[in-house]
């Protein structure tokens, strides 16, 4: 079932790729994906090209797919081990998300951080109280790990 | 529709890719397989009802559609059958069969008229004369029994009995007539 389906997902992949990421097995092993995502335009991470793992749960889709950036990202809810804060990859999984659905929300999260509900606090109050320092630190971070 | 036709028609691509898009409005929002053993929601979505009945066991207190999140439970789905889809075989051994489709009769069209013929029989003594004449002579068009074949015992019981009520009503005008 899970195989099935992860297949399933990677051709809609390659038929119909969502703008900015793109994703895929690393090897012969279907449940361990790499994926990337482009900086949003709009965004201080405009430019950058973020590298993130996917790893798949046998009894996926019924329990979410563990995602995780490896390229390190100056964010509120993405902490230094890569680790992302978002309600979809948790609580709200939901069997009828696929890859490109959670790629897209993460894309949205980097443009719009949710402070409220942070992984690394002193990035959420910099975002929250100054936010050309945030900026300023996020496109930093950017060049210096996010750019070849 | 007809916009769709003449698309179609017009590059073999396009044709292929809109058949593609008429089988994939029937993929289950699970495994996005085309559904098997189809159930629909009430919200509308559409699962293989395997892949739904694993969903709900997965989150047994919180159970919500898994596109629109809306309340869902295993009662308040309704099963899909085509016209080839067999409930014969049942390949799931551990899981529940699908909840069985809701089948209410429709109401018979004729159910006062019968109802009023009944009223006639057994309590027409008001409008005696013509009761009689309908009972026996069966001048109103009974739906309610197709009348026993002749020769057969309920035939001849029923000859039997109109007999007998026959004899009732004579005595009872004699009676009248007498009083």
């Amino acid at each position: 079932m899970a195989l099935k389906r992860i297949n399933k997902e990677l051709q809609d992949l390659e038929r119909d790729p969502p703008a900015n990421c793109s994703a895929g097995p690393v090897s012969d092993d279907l449940f361990q994906w790499q994926a990337t995502i482009m900086g949003p335009p709009d965004s201080p991470y405009q430019g950058g090209v973020f590298f993130l793992t996917i790893h798949f749960p046998t009894d996926y889709p019924f329990k979410p797919p563990k995602i995780a950036f490896t390229t390190r990202i100056y964010h509120p809810n993405i902490n230094s081990n890569g680790s992302i804060c978002l309600d979809i990859l948790r609580s709200q999984w939901s069997p009828a998300l696929t890859i490109s659905k959670v790629l897209l929300s993460i894309c949205s999260l980097l443009c719009d951080p949710n402070p409220d509900d942070p992984l690394v606090p002193e990035i959420a109050r910099i975002y929250k109280t100054d936010k050309n320092l945030y900026n300023k630190n996020a496109k930093e971070w950017t060049s210096k790990y996010a750019m070849a | 529709m007809v916009l769709t036709e003449e698309d179609s028609s017009k590059s073999g691509k396009n044709n292929e890719n809109s058949s593609d898009n008429a089988s994939s409005q029937y993929e289950c929002n699970i495994c996005l397989e085309t559904a098997k053993d189809a159930v629909i929601s009430m919200c509308g979505h559409l699962f293989c009802w395997p892949c739904l009945h694993k969903w709900l066991e997965t989150k047994p207190l919180n159970q919500t559609c898994p596109v629109c999140k809306s309340a869902i439970n295993k009662d308040k789905v309704i099963p899909l059958y085509g016209r080839n889809s067999s409930n014969k075989t049942d390949p799931r051994d551990k899981i529940p069969p699908r909840p069985q489709g809701q089948r209410t009769e429709a109401p018979r069209n004729n159910f006062f008229a019968s109802g009023l013929d009944g009223l006639h029989v057994s309590f027409g003594i008001g409008a005696f004369p013509f009761s009689f004449f309908a009972s026996t002579f069966n001048f109103t068009t009974d739906n309610r029994m197709p009348a026993p074949p002749p020769g057969s015992p309920q035939y001849a019981e029923e000859q039997f009995l109109s007999r007998i009520f026959l004899i009732i009503a004579i005595i009872f005008i004699i009676w009248i007539l007498l009083a």
